[in-house]
């Protein structure tokens, strides 16, 4: 990093020469009781504000909107900052770690525990969409399916582990997919069960196999994994 | 000679050595003397999880795979410190680097290890990994230039001859905690896994378990191969639970109860019986199965103190709602199981985390018992430190209260009056003991 760049100093910067960015949701007792707090003690916000560069002499807040919110409602004119660079990465990762932005685990990788781990914490939210799901069943189910070529979460409803149609939209604030490609032989029967019959037929025609068009599904898994 | 070797390179090392002196003068001999050649050993192994790197990696030569070049499936693992570090039984530095290590070997490229080293140069400790499970295999030994060649041959003989099985008892001083429910359902879906499981009932006065897998109750059988010091386990004691789903079988071995136990008063069998008894006969078994569960009796007397000696580790049940059941799995975690470790001189055996056992949980009864362990806790926590054994996800950072629970599911006690295990007939008893299987024991 050059000397002349500012990336990573902590800077005290005018409130009006910086941009909020998307602003925070918190709700306004929180707002307006931290900043009674924030004028008791003496004007200083010691957990600054992240914010980039966006021109000369401005700013955009990637991080600690709360903070921002809190000064301004406090009527501080200048704030304390830590300036960060202006990759898209970086605002991710701030949001994440400054508790604004829900991390996603990728669920074609994720271990066990870490399936285990998220499904508790969706489960538990006041409000929960998965509210009598049980968690035990999920994360059995969830962790034994073919969850590596998922190219969406919807095969989860077809598990009968409780988890409908309309509650995959709760799983999607914790669970990103980055599948693998399909094998070009798939001999796996748990993969296969979760193929349509058609798509079962098509790949045993693939395999230039006979007597498979009037086969049931069980049979043509079994048919395939052999 | 690589002896000397040995013995010179521990010589050589200077009082405060670092760890990158102690690794090149000390840890390539070490390796050698265990029997892995220069290409078996990879120096800063990835894990897998994050960007973390084990020290040491190492895997003899399979056919053309040879370790240096696939850098695949690693056999044992080395975690290596300084001389700066003490890695003295009980110091806080020795806490870490076990957890440290820990880590290292239930990582994503570290499923294939077996055994697990710490050392600094002045000690060392060799661990098992078995499944999910890592377990000491000795005690932290003191090294010196005389007798490190005997100590790592010792390391050798185990690593070279790993035994097949865990052995594990279930065990809470607390009757009614669902011990016997609890051996009988990891047992059958440990089976469905494709493992091979021997149960044995080690609670004469219940026997329980024999009955519940509808096998009749030996006499004279079991209890003639504890006394008789030639005898060995045979077919005739061994009986078989076997059950057929979906036109596959699977079959739960079973040594059942013996009645002569019963018959006999403690004393009598203290003068006829050593309490290392039971470890010694199943050690010819070790071979033959991945599990033995040893189902025993709730009380700190002959037969139960027995199945803990034979154990690897202890999987301690309790009921969130019963306080006697946490205070005695206090109890076991901290003097009993401490007893036997002094006794068997080889580091085990150790307690699992301890679990809830089917009961349902509501919030404010979560708060009540999360106080009660906190007291629990707080009151021996200058002698002993409890948290790892009741919530095994706490760091200072992270208040974790984590405690697995096995939820109440009416089947899985009815299901003794179908002598057959709730885990073979219920999907959802299945789910449920297959999440215990998999929070302790599979990977």
């Amino acid at each position: 990093m050059s000397n002349l760049s500012d990336i990573g100093n902590l800077m005290y910067l005018y409130l009006d020469e910086i941009d909020p960015g998307n602003g925070t949701d918190a709700p306004k007792f929180l707002i307006t009781a931290a900043a009674k707090a924030l004028n008791q003690y003496g004007d200083r916000n010691w957990v600054p504000v992240i914010v980039k560069e966006i021109g000369e002499d401005r700013y955009q807040v990637i991080g600690n909107t709360f903070i921002y919110a809190v000064a301004e409602e406090a009527g501080l004119e200048k704030i304390w900052c830590i300036i960060a660079d202006e990759r898209e990465e970086t605002e991710k990762l701030t949001q994440v770690l400054s508790g604004e932005v829900t991390p996603k685990i990728n669920l074609s990788q994720a271990t066990r525990d870490e399936i285990k781990d998220a499904l508790q914490y969706l489960i538990e939210k006041p409000g929960s969409l998965l509210k009598g799901v049980n968690l035990l069943t999920a994360t059995n189910r969830i962790d034994a399916a073919p969850r590596q070529y998922w190219k969406t979460l919807d095969p989860i409803t077809k598990l009968k582990c409780g988890i409908t149609k309309g509650k995959l939209k709760a799983l999607e604030e914790v669970f990103d997919l980055i599948p693998q490609p399909m094998p070009d032989v798939i001999k796996d029967p748990a993969i296969l069960k979760s193929l349509t019959t058609t798509e079962l037929k098509a790949l045993a025609k693939q395999r230039q196999l006979t007597g498979y068009s009037k086969k049931k599904k069980q049979e043509l898994v079994e048919l395939l994994s052999t | 000679m690589s002896d000397q070797d040995l013995k010179q390179a521990l010589l050589h090392l200077p009082e405060n050595a670092s760890e990158a002196i102690v690794n090149s003068v000390f840890i390539s001999k070490l390796l050698l003397a265990l029997g892995f050649q220069q290409a078996d050993q990879i120096p800063e192994f990835p894990t897998g999880q994050g960007s973390q790197a084990v020290d040491y990696a190492a895997r003899k030569r399979i056919e053309d795979d040879t370790f240096i070049q696939t850098q695949t499936n690693p056999y044992l693992l080395i975690e290596v410190k300084g001389r700066d570090i003490n890695l003295c039984e009980g110091s806080p530095q020795y806490g870490r680097t076990v957890k440290q290590l820990k880590n290292y070997c239930l990582a994503p490229n570290c499923k294939t290890v077996n055994w697990g080293i710490i050392t600094n140069s002045q000690h060392i400790q060799l661990f098992r990994k078995h499944g999910k499970v890592v377990y000491p295999a000795t005690l932290c030994l003191k090294l010196t230039p005389d007798n490190v060649t005997e100590i790592l041959l010792k390391i050798r003989q185990k690593i070279e001859a790993p035994t097949k099985a865990l052995t594990v008892a279930i065990y809470n001083n607390k009757g009614g905690v669902g011990k016997t429910t609890t051996t009988a359902n990891l047992a059958a879906v440990l089976t469905l896994y494709g493992k091979k499981v021997l149960v044995i009932d080690f609670d004469p006065n219940q026997q329980d378990l024999t009955h519940s897998l509808g096998v009749e109750v030996g006499e004279q059988g079991f209890y003639a191969c504890m006394e008789n010091k030639r005898a060995n386990i045979d077919d005739q004691v061994i009986q078989h639970h076997r059950v057929s789903l979906k036109n596959k079988r699977f079959v739960i071995d079973i040594i059942p109860s013996d009645q002569t136990f019963a018959d006999k008063s403690e004393n009598e069998l203290r003068q006829e019986l050593k309490i290392f008894r039971l470890r010694q006969i199943l050690e010819p078994l070790k071979s033959r199965y991945d599990y033995i569960l040893i189902d025993s009796s709730p009380n700190w007397r002959f037969v139960s103190t027995s199945a803990i000696y034979a154990a690897d580790v202890v999987l301690i049940p309790t009921k969130h709602n019963n306080i006697f059941s946490l205070k005695n799995a206090a109890i076991a975690i901290q003097k009993y199981i401490p007893e036997v470790q002094e006794y068997r001189k080889d580091g085990g055996p150790i307690a699992l985390p301890i679990f809830f056992n089917g009961e349902k949980i509501t919030e404010s009864q979560r708060t009540t018992v999360q106080n009660a362990i906190d007291r629990i806790i707080e009151q021996v926590r200058r002698e002993f430190n409890l948290i790892p054994y009741f919530y095994p996800r706490y760091t200072k950072a992270q208040k974790n209260r984590y405690v697995f629970d096995l939820p109440s599911y009416a089947h899985i006690s009815n299901a003794a009056f179908d002598q057959i295990p709730a885990a073979y007939k219920s999907k959802t008893a299945r789910d449920y003991y297959l999440a215990l299987a998999k929070e302790y024991f599979l990977q």
